[in-house]
């Protein structure tokens, strides 16, 4: 398990993180989502023990070399061949180099093992990163922006790598990319601007966030129902999202559920469907942090409480 | 695969023994046969200006190899330990090396003694072929003057490794790590210059196997230098140690 309290980091006069309390169950992949200059880097830094806190406590329940992790973008020396690499990376963690062939295979880097990583891609770079990181069968996994620089298919291998990890390991794995952390995460922080704004499982983000919406195709001449939807006080706001269709967007779901079917009759439209909007992450994550900006204060950091770090 | 067989492929694939090697080589070379042939060099360089110089001694082809391979051996030597000592140049290389161990003398310790045994084993092959035409040349150097002068010049190039260790893990880059070493390695002679300091100073430790074989100075001269280097380099490299581990990435 993974527990910050009160964890701050300042560099200057900049707080770079403020009282983030993270709680990581063990056993759990846990998203840190948030936009750029949110703080995560600096997060997964402070857990590796790479930066110092300025205050707060962290514990975390892992010898150190239970704990690997994985830069966003990783860098080896050029005249290594991957092999090398994985080797040295786990006999660093386990004194053996027994798990190589194992986790380049898992990897895909079989082809290009004997390589030298000079000559390596992007993504292949990524791939060995990834490599590196699990070789050591670590149980506190840190994976910043892990599949970031990947293709589609490297990503998708990844995100499998990752969620397979579940149950064994403890993976804190941050991203801007929300869709993959809606593909492989079952808890999920978004920070901005070094405050945890949100944490909790993924389905509490997506039901407690958003602005409730419902989508409607129509037959018909579409202004005359805009105008007409409008008018009432329940509706919010009306979009066109195509030529007989709109986004509703309501105050609540209960009360959309009530008038949506009537206000729709009164119209006088035909209504070929009307269905709720899915809430994504994306907008979850978005109302999150609009609302988090309009309430927080940046004159106003949380007083500082000496740094301490526990690893049994 | 461990941080000792990756501290001698750096060596080796990145053809730095070459540079370490090939310097003090060619000095080792160049030295006595520039002592041996001076005047007819520069009698020939510099048409009808005659030149007179003494006849050769033997400790003469020795200090011509000191002469050149401490400036230019010494700014290789700075160049390749700063390559290997600075891991946190790149950041990601520092992350993937620093989150695998439990100490950063664990990553230190290979690359100081990996290097310094290069540099160490280069500058004695230096010293070995400057001894041997030397002896074909000119004639037979002092033996024991020429083993403890080698000897002095290793303690001063461990010394080096240190400094360099020490301002790498402070400084930001291998470039920085270069500039600020040299520096103080430049300032140790200005300062030396005053004959009470300059008799305790590292520095002085790199010019013993130009001294010794001709007797200008004793062994027992460079006692005090060579202790207080020996003292030097263990408080620089626990110094690299204490600085690299509190240094954020």
């Amino acid at each position: 398990m993974i527990e910050t309290s009160g964890l701050v980091k300042r560099y200057g006069a900049k707080v770079a993180v403020d009282s983030v309390d993270l709680r990581v169950e063990r056993g759990s992949v846990y998203g840190l989502v948030g936009p750029n200059g949110a703080g995560k880097t600096t997060v997964l830094g402070l857990l590796a023990g790479l930066r110092h806190p300025t205050a707060g406590s962290i514990r975390i329940s892992a010898e150190r070399q239970e704990i690997a992790v994985l830069a966003d973008t990783p860098r080896f020396d050029p005249w290594l061949t991957g092999r090398e690499t994985v080797a040295l990376a786990q006999h660093l963690v386990t004194g053996r180099d027994d798990n190589v062939d194992a986790v380049l295979v898992e990897a895909g880097l079989t082809d290009a093992a004997d390589r030298s990583v000079g000559g390596y891609s992007r993504g292949m770079l990524q791939r060995l990163g990834v490599a590196c990181t699990v070789v050591g069968s670590p149980t506190v996994v840190l994976l910043d922006e892990p599949a970031s620089a990947l293709d589609p298919q490297g990503r998708r291998d990844v995100l499998d790598l990752v969620a397979r990890m579940r149950g064994t390991a403890t993976v804190v794995f941050s991203s801007h990319i929300l869709s993959d952390v809606q593909a492989v995460c079952d808890t999920v922080g978004v920070l901005d601007q070094g405050r945890l704004v949100f944490q909790g499982p993924l389905e509490n983000l997506l039901a407690n966030s958003g602005t409730p919406e419902y989508r409607v195709r129509i037959r018909g001449p579409v202004e005359p129902v805009i105008r007409a939807l409008r008018s009432h006080d329940w509706v919010l706001d009306v979009e066109r999202t195509g030529p007989e269709a709109l986004a509703i967007i309501v105050s609540s779901f209960a009360e959309a559920e009530s008038g949506l079917a009537s206000a729709l009759a009164a119209a006088d439209t035909c209504v070929v469907s009307m269905w709720p909007g899915d809430i994504t992450l994306e907008r979850a994550f978005l109302d999150v942090t609009s609302a988090a900006e309009r309430t927080a204060d940046p004159t106003t950091a949380t007083p500082a409480t000496p740094a301490t770090r526990e690893m049994p | 695969m461990t941080l000792w067989r990756l501290e001698w492929l750096r060596l080796v694939r990145t053809k730095r023994w070459i540079a370490l090697l090939g310097v003090y080589l060619f000095f080792g070379l160049v030295g006595p046969f520039g002592a041996r042939y001076l005047e007819q060099i520069v009698s020939f360089s510099g048409g009808d200006i005659a030149a007179d110089f003494p006849e050769p001694v033997p400790a003469d082809g020795l200090a011509q190899y000191v002469s050149n391979a401490v400036q230019i051996g010494t700014l290789v030597a700075v160049i390749v330990a700063a390559g290997s000592l600075a891991f946190d140049a790149v950041p990601e290389m520092g992350v993937f090396l620093r989150t695998r161990v439990t100490s950063v003398r664990t990553i230190l310790v290979p690359r100081f003694v990996v290097i310094s045994a290069a540099l160490i084993f280069s500058f004695l092959v230096g010293t070995a072929a400057a001894w041997y035409e030397t002896w074909v040349l000119i004639g037979t150097p002092d033996t024991a003057g020429v083993l403890a002068g080698a000897a002095y010049g290793a303690v001063f190039l461990c010394f080096v490794v240190a400094l360099v260790a020490a301002v790498a893990s402070a400084a930001p880059s291998v470039l920085n790590t270069v500039l600020i070493s040299l520096v103080i390695l430049l300032a140790m002679p200005l300062v030396g210059i005053v004959d009470a300091i300059g008799q305790w100073l590292p520095t002085h430790l790199a010019g013993a196997l130009a001294s010794l074989p001709g007797g200008e100075t004793s062994i027992a001269d460079y006692y005090g230098a060579a202790a207080l280097t020996v003292a030097a380099t263990v408080v620089l490299f626990e110094a690299a140690v204490r600085i690299a581990a509190k240094r954020e990435l």
